[in-house]
């Protein structure tokens, strides 16, 4: 195998592929890339067994053929080269002879025969609005749990509804929940019928994914694998195994103590408040009466604060603790003027909406007082 | 200001107990033995140490030496129920009484002397009254500070009373051993020997400098304490520092291989060392496991959570986790699980019902164990154990106001 190629584009193509190359070294082969050259395209392809990318950029081949060496130890050495036009190729047992300018290396490769399969997707693929799902990332990837031990609230949760057209997307750490509801035109599978989770990391590439491309993506689904592809890259990754837990059952029925709060005052104050919480917990004290909110916080060895804050309100008087890293979360990603805070009391949970938008909320257990 | 420290140590005092709560025990030689699978003696009574029986001799050795020794299994309820009532009597001559085992304190009674006068008279008092309640005699040191109390205790046994004067301290320190202060192991013993230093008055004289190259930060203390000189503070219950870790240890009864036997006793610990953490109010995120090897070898392992855990079963299935990534090399003897990294608990309160159920379950256990007694309700696999806590009390362990043990 033997090609030359952009030192740009060789960058870019290795620089995409380092989140996702495995980090413990389980298997050796994981840390690699597997390049293949063939007619006058460049593959590159980096998996973990849980989530793969593969991507192709366009190259001058002079001998087709694939090799694989460390993702890590390649993507440095690109990194440092000058502008120029990188040859690139494979030698006997897998050996590989980077030559750029005046520089040489030649690197230690393992056989491509190795290098796990990619899965191929080709049934149930759907175009969808790339913009429409990044934002439903960023309006849930907050809340996913990155306890290992509780592995199926680790990714996100996707459902499609097919009688209300509805996709869905939900996340818990198990003290806090956020889901969004999308209208969509397109008809999705059972399986999105079903509901999937996808894993944490898969996310995460999906979206540097989706910040790098133009126009629309299409999803597909085949066993436990889910796939986001636009023309040049294909992102794979596995369903995250185990149940999502019955999210409809933690969410608040409608309450008569419901606080219309200006955004971003909260998000400010929230801020300021949490600064003598407790390091750890964040736990502040929240005080609702008649248009009038007042958060309080204090830790024995810094101080206490507290602000007042305008708002409408005339349910009871309530006073409740939060971790407020949980509503400054939430607050974050509503894109709206005011929210809606809805409460019970001081032992159940709360819950925060746009105003006037139903599609997204947020689910937050209070702390004991 | 100088100090004024007493040294209480109890005489035979898990042999002493047996032999006052069966009256056809006195006078005759008793040991204490661990369980009836022990083979080790943990006391022996006066009438058996007349023979030659010590502590940790193997008891067919001890058999040899006297035939018509009596073993009685060790019954450590009695002891801490006993051993209680003596920590509060102390308790009545100064709030300073820093429970340093089972059945030894340290007293400090420098503010209390002008109510009692001298502190041989407390000791006297104290001597008295654990005699006419419990039937039992105990050894007092008198020192200005722990380190010479303790050696002053040591001087006469059994029912003993000795004063180390702050004048008369270099004298007696003079020839004595270095091996004798608590707190020289045989080990340090040993060391010192080859740098030439055997004695209390060699070591109080010898070049500091000298010391700190051979034993580190310890090479300074060690050249106050062969001059007599300690600073430490009683410390009573309130005024030990914060919990930083929360541990218990056990030796088991007979030496043990099996993966399901082992995790039994981790199932035990981790509920003894749950329990504390939540009567705490703590929570820990690193989980530690100790193994003692049938040759006496020892070592930890630890694992960090991936969040804060107080529950016993988390706690449990941390231990496991650990000892499954072990190979045991040999028969397990000494088994300990300690969690560290301790936080005041979180108040948030889970979402889902499930994980609620959970929480409010271990109160519930918590509550009836707080009420009827520890495992009262426990796990039904530790059923065969017969529900006591460890089958042998371990040195750092204490009867009361337990803060920080740690596995020994």
């Amino acid at each position: 195998m033997e090609f030359r190629i952009e030192k740009e584009i060789f960058l870019k193509a290795m620089t995409k592929v380092q989140g996702i190359i495995e980090k413990k070294h389980t298997l050796p082969i994981l840390a690699n890339v597997l390049i293949e050259a063939q007619d006058h395209n460049i593959t590159f392809t980096a998996t973990d067994l849980e989530v793969g990318l593969k991507s192709r950029y366009g190259a001058n081949i002079l001998k087709s053929g694939k090799v694989t060496v460390s993702a890590k130890k390649l993507f440095e050495i690109i990194k440092e080269l000058p502008e120029a036009e990188i040859s690139f190729c494979a030698k006997n047992n897998f050996w590989v002879e980077i030559k750029c300018g005046k520089s040489v290396f030649n690197l230690v490769g393992l056989s491509p025969d190795e290098f796990p399969k990619f899965p191929v997707i080709d049934t149930d693929i759907k175009d969808i609005d790339k913009n429409m799902i990044n934002e439903m990332i960023d309006k849930t990837i907050f809340s996913v749990s990155n306890d290992e031990t509780k592995f199926n609230l680790t990714g996100i949760y996707i459902k499609y509804n097919s009688e209300e057209g509805n996709l869905v997307f939900v996340s818990t750490d198990g003290h806090r929940l956020s889901l969004i509801n999308k209208k969509i035109n397109e008809k999705l599978s059972d399986k999105f019928e079903d509901g999937f989770i996808l894993p944490k990391k898969g996310i995460i590439e999906l979206k540097k994914l989706l910040e790098n491309i133009d126009g629309n993506i299409n999803i597909g689904i085949s066993d436990n694998n889910f796939s986001v592809s636009n023309e040049n890259t294909t992102l794979i990754m596995r369903m995250v195994d185990g149940d999502f837990p019955d999210y409809n059952r933690v969410i608040p029925e409608k309450s008569k103590n419901v606080a219309v709060i200006d955004k971003d005052i909260f998000l400010h104050s929230l801020k300021r408040i949490s600064v003598l919480s407790n390091e750890k917990s964040k736990g502040i004290k929240i005080k609702l009466e008649k248009d009038l909110m007042t958060l309080t916080s204090s830790n024995p060895d810094l101080g206490d604060a507290k602000e007042e804050i305008n708002i409408i309100y005339s349910g009871d008087e309530i006073i409740i603790g939060f971790n407020a890293k949980y509503i400054i979360d939430i607050l974050q990603a509503i894109k709206e003027e005011n929210i809606k805070f809805s409460l019970k009391d001081n032992i159940s949970p709360g819950r925060i909406t746009p105003e006037n938008d139903e599609n997204y909320l947020s689910v937050i257990m209070p702390m004991r007082l | 200001m100088e100090r004024t420290i007493l040294h209480i140590d109890m005489n035979a005092f898990f042999a002493a107990v047996e032999q006052q709560s069966n009256p056809a025990l006195r006078g005759r030689p008793v040991a204490v033995i661990g369980s009836r699978q022990r083979t080790i003696i943990l006391t022996a009574s006066y009438e058996a140490r007349a023979y030659g029986i010590k502590t940790g001799m193997m008891l067919h050795e001890a058999r040899q030496k006297c035939p018509d020794l009596i073993l009685v299994p060790a019954n450590n309820r009695l002891y801490t129920h006993v051993s209680s009532g003596i920590i509060r009597l102390m308790q009545d001559y100064t709030p300073q009484v820093e429970v340093f085992s089972i059945d030894e304190a340290f007293l400090d009674v420098t503010g209390s002397l002008n109510v009692f006068t001298s502190a041989e008279r407390i000791a006297y008092l104290i001597k008295s009254r654990i005699k006419a309640r419990f039937g039992l005699t105990c050894s007092v040191g008198i020192a200005p500070n722990k380190l010479l109390a303790k050696l002053a205790s040591e001087m006469k046994k059994p029912d003993g009373l000795t004063r180390i004067a702050a004048d008369d301290v270099a004298r007696v320190l003079e020839n004595l051993p270095v091996g004798e202060l608590c707190g020289i192991g045989r080990r340090t013993q040993e060391k010192l020997a080859r740098l030439g230093v055997h004695t209390c008055g060699e070591l109080g004289r010898f070049p500091v400098a000298v010391l700190r190259a051979h034993f580190g930060v310890v090479g300074e203390r060690l050249a106050l304490m062969g001059r007599g000189i300690d600073g430490s503070p009683v410390l009573s219950p309130e005024q030990e520092p914060e919990v930083k870790t929360v541990g218990h240890g056990m030796t088991l009864e007979r030496d043990i291989s099996s993966r399901e036997e082992i995790a039994r006793f981790l199932l035990q610990l981790a509920e003894m060392v749950g329990r504390r953490a939540r009567r705490y109010g703590v929570s820990g995120q690193t989980v530690t496991l100790t193994l003692r090897y049938a040759d006496f070898s020892t070592f930890s392992r630890q694992r960090v959570q991936p969040q804060q855990i107080w529950r016993s079963e988390e706690i449990y299935h941390a231990a496991l986790q650990i000892l499954d990534s072990l190979l045991l090399a040999q028969p397990v003897r000494l088994l300990g699980v300690r969690l560290s990294q301790l936080q005041p608990r979180e108040r948030q309160i889970p979402l889902f019902d499930e994980e609620r159920r959970r929480e409010s379950l271990t109160a519930a256990l918590d509550g009836v164990n707080e009420r009827y007694g520890e495992f009262s309700v426990m796990p039904a696999s530790l059923l065969p154990l017969k529900g006591k806590g460890s089958h042998v009390i371990s040195p750092a362990w204490r009867p009361e106001g337990i803060r920080n043990v740690k596995v020994s």
